[in-house]
């Protein structure tokens, strides 16, 4: 199917890699379908666009390419939704992609939320904002922007 | 800031309609009890931060805030 994004034109959009938000997320809870895609001039970026709100996509960028050493601390309750036992670490890479949303508000340095990273389950496709409860990262992390990515 | 010291089974009242209860004291952690009418929104500091942080993250991308980012998009494909 094809499907009209307010920000990106029209899109081809294969079912099989759309995810899924059970939960929605915080802000946009009644918002469970997104399509992942990459920006086609860098590959690191990645657009959430919704498939319910055409007007509603976030930008977005993995975790480890801000922080190569990101390490995931999920809550019990947002493992259960990605399927995972209580006490559950997941493998960045391996076993799910986890990105940080991008805010880029004119005028101001983009910053990157690297407190709530959006925790993509790669073989099911069902994501979760996964709102850390420690104070490792910060919500607003502020993000070096190489050339390629204003040009 | 005000601080005080409360036991557990203790409460707080705020204003005439929050009510904050001690329910439970741990090591690190202590476990809270709130009543708040259903005007009043009640969320964990972090769930306000990340709700803040998508609206604006959200708003950033409406319009033609970014062109220059959007614009080389065509024959962009699903990951």
């Amino acid at each position: 199917m094809t499907f009209n994004s307010a920000h990106l034109g029209r899109i081809e959009v294969d079912e099989s890699s759309t995810i899924e938000f059970p939960r929605g997320l915080p802000g946009f809870e009644d918002r469970h379908r997104f399509l992942l895609m990459h920006h086609p001039a860098n590959e690191g970026l990645v657009f959430l666009q919704s498939l319910e709100t055409p007007d509603l996509c976030f930008l977005a960028l993995p975790a480890r390419s801000i922080r190569d050493d990101y390490q995931l601390a999920i809550p019990d309750e947002d493992l259960e939704v990605l399927g995972y036992p209580h006490g559950h670490c997941p493998e960045i890479g391996k076993d799910v992609i986890a990105l940080a949303v991008l805010s880029l508000v004119e005028g101001e340095s983009p910053t990157a939320n690297l407190l709530s990273p959006v925790i993509i389950q790669t073989h099911t496709r069902r994501a979760v904002q996964a709102i850390r409860t420690d104070d490792r990262y910060r919500c607003r992390e502020p993000l070096v922007v190489e050339e390629a990515v204003c040009s | 800031m005000l601080v005080i010291r409360r036991h557990s089974g203790d409460a707080i009242s705020v204003g005439d309609e929050v009510e904050i209860e001690i329910i439970e004291c741990g090591v690190n952690r202590v476990k809270l009890g709130i009543r708040a009418p259903q005007h009043i929104s009640v969320l964990r500091r972090e769930v306000k931060l990340t709700r803040d942080q998508n609206l604006a993250a959200a708003q950033s991308m409406s319009g033609a805030a970014r062109p220059g980012m959007l614009a080389p998009f065509a024959g962009g494909k699903p990951s």
